[in-house]
């Protein structure tokens, strides 16, 4: 199989992938094409909206059309590490003779559905940290390997904070993308009522396997990227460190801690997943800036007078993109230069 | 090198606009500031001449051909060219990502396809102008330079302002100026000839002597020059000078004056009493001060021992009785004693000893305590006039004397009032605001004084200092007690 007919696959597939999420999904367009760019790209994704707006149902529809294992954890402020990972129990053998032997826990699956992540508290969302960063978990001095690929996919509701732990930032960091589920339109919300309210429901079938989203993963890593663009993705990082000196006024004033370097790194290989998903073969500003509010929103933390006066960090990103445009080669005429 | 003719000549083709948009965009500067150039130029015009309006559209002309040679001469960078060309026909930054990653030794399988699909594309483009026109500032306001030129071009040169000031002197008044300026230039001229190493001093003292005589207007005077001002009946007042200078030296001498420390002392009872002692007797011999005057001294002298219980009440009456017998020597001496022993008693509540830091009465009740014995340490003792801290004095066992205590030495023998000190009192705010600030100050130059003046007394006597010096001494301790 030759390289173009290779991306072709990826093109046909991620087509594929996201019609069959959209056979139950009504609207969010862009929410399930970024859900399946974090997929692709091996990063994971936070969802976060209302209760109601399907996000739960999202990832359960997405599993379906995979042929990889899934599991759902609902968490709870009762929810133990163990509960997630799994532990050690005492198994008697054919002999009679008494051994530990480890117990999975749900965490052992291809697609991780933690949902409502934010009503666990911080040592039980802290038990995902490893199994994120490193594919591995570590139960009784013994490093397990989570299944390839290993997706995590969370839901948090940004309502009804009572009894809720937010995430820390580290954990935060460590999700690709996050994702705002919106409210649907009219069009979109009557859709819903006749699609689920029908008798008989939608089926969805399995399109891609497990084995094929890890050879589409090491695909996307060839994308080339040109430097000017591969300066703006920094650039763009930089500007939301209100100690860097060309960093925009908006950023000096609202943000008190700039996106970490795995920013920029979310930036550019959703940016090749982008690329790649419409066919082309390299990466273009546009899809650095498609995926700017994706990868930077939850990595920027605002400052006591960004908070006050309620400054919305997808407007904050917006900004930064637009002034780091002006400022950088992107937005001078080149004859002047 | 990318091997694909229709991406090299869509560059070629970009990067030939570029610079002919260099070109028109630099050339329209040159052409601007060059006009601004020629309208100077014709500003001058009947300096310049007839060739003025062809040095302006010279001038004009070159300027927008240098700007044009610039803008066309600037390098145009390949990378630039690609990301106008994937602007302009929308290829999202497949020319620039193919021109770099295809010679780059790291490039994955992927970049192939990517140039493939990139010469696709650009064989597909329909040629067009990508890169639009930018004005310049100065290109957008050309017009008016250019205009202004034209204008000046037709119109007759315009006279220059001659740069003198306005002329209001009649002619013959003018003229008689003239005169005497020239003969002053020739009189200064002649006299620079006739002594040229004559310093500018001697020349000012000169006309300082002149200035001051009969006023008459001589040649070289400057009051000729100066005729119809009111400078020229001002004289430099000297004297007033002089005066003013004096002043400001009395002044100057003022500050070496301790103002706490005299305001506390001429509010003294010894200071009143001596200054109308000194009034009395001053250079006059004993048969020619007033007794009436002599005996209202010692009255109130007599008075305000007896008020205070101090001791020299009795000298004052053995005074005044010897007053009443006709002998004014004696009633001078007893006077004297008086005196004495009213400074002793001064001195004696103001030196270090009796700073204590508390009111005066408190430190008079101290003292009185102190000198019933009452736990004073041989610090807190108090000395009589004479004693104490001076060398070979007081009752210190050394024959050197004990060392003069400085300020500060001892916290309880400082008694600053408002200085802050351990153990014994409360400390003040050193704040001079509020009680503190209306306190005097009290140095320990109070309690030594005193015993130096004794010193000297006794060094003089023992004739330990030559003659001629006496009064030198005595001078400067009488200024002294003046202060």
């Amino acid at each position: 199989m030759n390289h173009d007919s290779r991306v072709q696959a990826f093109v046909t597939a991620f087509e594929a992938l996201r019609a069959e999420v959209e056979k139950v999904i009504v609207g969010h367009h862009e929410v399930i094409t970024h859900v399946l760019t974090g997929m692709f790209a091996g990063g994971h994704v936070l969802l976060e909206g209302v209760p109601g707006l399907g996000k739960t149902l999202l990832i359960k529809t997405l599993s379906e059309g995979l042929e990889l294992s899934f599991s759902r954890i609902q968490f709870t402020p009762d929810l133990m590490p163990a509960d997630i990972i799994g532990t050690n129990i005492i198994v008697e053998d054919a002999d009679g003779r008494k051994h530990f032997q480890f117990q999975h826990g749900p965490i052992f699956a291809h697609i991780l559905l933690a949902d409502e992540i934010n009503r666990a508290t911080p040592k039980t969302q802290s038990a995902l940290l490893e199994g994120m960063q490193e594919s591995a978990v570590t139960v009784g001095g013994a490093s397990r390997p989570l299944p390839a690929p290993f997706f995590v996919l969370a839901t948090q509701n940004p309502i009804e904070m009572e009894g809720t732990y937010p995430l820390p930032e580290a954990q935060l960091d460590r999700f690709l993308f996050k994702l705002r589920v919106r409210y649907p339109a009219i069009d979109e919300l009557n859709a819903i009522i006749d699609r689920t309210t029908q008798s008989r429901p939608a089926t969805v079938s399995r399109v891609l396997s497990g084995p094929a989203v890890l050879s589409f993963r090491e695909l996307i890593r060839e994308v080339p990227i040109a430097s000017h663009v591969r300066d703006f993705a920094s650039a763009i990082v930089m500007a939301t460190h209100p100690q860097w000196e060309q960093a925009p006024d908006i950023s000096r004033r609202f943000v008190r801690y700039g996106a970490s370097p795995r920013a920029a790194q979310a930036l550019v290989l959703g940016a090749k997943v982008r690329a790649l998903a419409e066919g082309r073969y390299n990466v273009s500003v546009e899809d650095i800036k498609a995926l700017a509010a994706p990868a930077l929103r939850h990595r920027v933390i605002l400052n006591f007078e960004g908070e006050a006066e309620g400054v919305d960090t997808d407007t904050l990103v917006a900004r930064v993109v637009a002034d780091t445009e002006a400022v950088t080669a992107q937005g001078r005429e080149p004859f002047l230069r | 090198m990318i091997e694909s003719p229709r991406i090299e000549g869509l560059l070629r083709r970009i990067r030939r606009e570029i610079r002919r948009r260099r070109a028109e965009y630099y050339g329209l500067r040159g052409a601007f500031w060059a006009a601004v150039g020629g309208v100077v130029i014709l500003l001058a015009k009947h300096v310049v001449g007839s060739a003025a309006p062809w040095a302006a559209a010279g001038l004009v002309a070159l300027g927008a051909a240098a700007g044009v040679a610039y803008g066309a001469a600037r390098r145009v960078q390949r990378r630039d060219v690609a990301r106008v060309a994937d602007r302009a026909f929308g290829l999202d930054d497949r020319v620039a990502t193919t021109l770099e990653w295809a010679e780059r030794a790291d490039r994955t399988r992927l970049v192939d396809a990517l140039v493939a699909d990139t010469i696709a594309r650009v064989e597909a483009l329909e040629p067009k102008r990508v890169v639009r026109r930018v004005v310049p500032r100065e290109g957008r306001i050309l017009a008016i330079p250019l205009l202004a030129c034209l204008v000046l071009a037709v119109t007759p040169p315009i006279p220059m302002p001659s740069g003198r000031m306005p002329d209001l002197l009649p002619s013959g008044e003018e003229e008689r100026e003239e005169r005497v300026s020239s003969s002053l230039l020739e009189e200064t001229s002649r006299q620079l000839a006739k002594d040229p190493l004559k310093r500018p001093s001697f020349e000012e003292r000169d006309f300082a002597q002149r200035a001051g005589g009969s006023g008459a207007t001589t040649t070289g005077d400057l009051s000729a020059i100066f005729k119809d001002t009111s400078l020229a009946s001002q004289r430099p007042d000297f004297n007033s000078f002089m005066k003013k200078g004096d002043e400001r030296l009395r002044m100057l001498e003022q500050v070496d004056r301790l103002p706490d420390l005299q305001s506390d002392f001429t509010n003294s009872q010894y200071k009143m009493v001596y200054r109308k002692s000194k009034a009395l007797t001053g250079g006059l011999r004993p048969d020619q001060i007033s007794p009436q005057k002599l005996r209202e001294l010692l009255e109130e002298m007599e008075r305000l021992g007896r008020k205070g219980g101090a001791n020299w009440s009795g000298d004052a009456m053995e005074g005044m009785e010897a007053l009443e017998g006709g002998q004014s020597d004696r009633a001078l001496e007893a006077m004297q004693k008086a005196l004495d022993k009213m400074r002793a008693m001064d001195e004696a509540q103001r030196s270090g000893k009796g700073l204590r830091g508390g009111r005066e009465s408190e430190r008079g009740a101290r003292g009185r305590d102190r000198a019933r014995g009452d736990g004073a340490g041989p610090e807190d003792q108090d000395f009589g006039e004479g004693e104490g801290l001076m060398p070979g004095k007081g009752r210190s066992g050394s024959p050197k004397g004990e060392a003069t205590q400085r300020l500060r030495a001892n916290p309880f023998d400082v008694g600053v009032e408002g200085e802050s000190r351990r153990g014994r009192k409360d400390g003040y705010d050193t704040n001079l605001t509020g009680r503190s600030g209306s306190m005097a100050s009290r140095l320990q130059y109070l309690g030594v004084i005193g015993q130096y003046r004794k010193a000297m007394e006794d060094a003089i006597t023992r004739e330990q200092v030559p003659r001629d010096f006496h009064d030198q001494i005595r001078n400067y301790f009488q200024a002294l007690d003046e202060r």
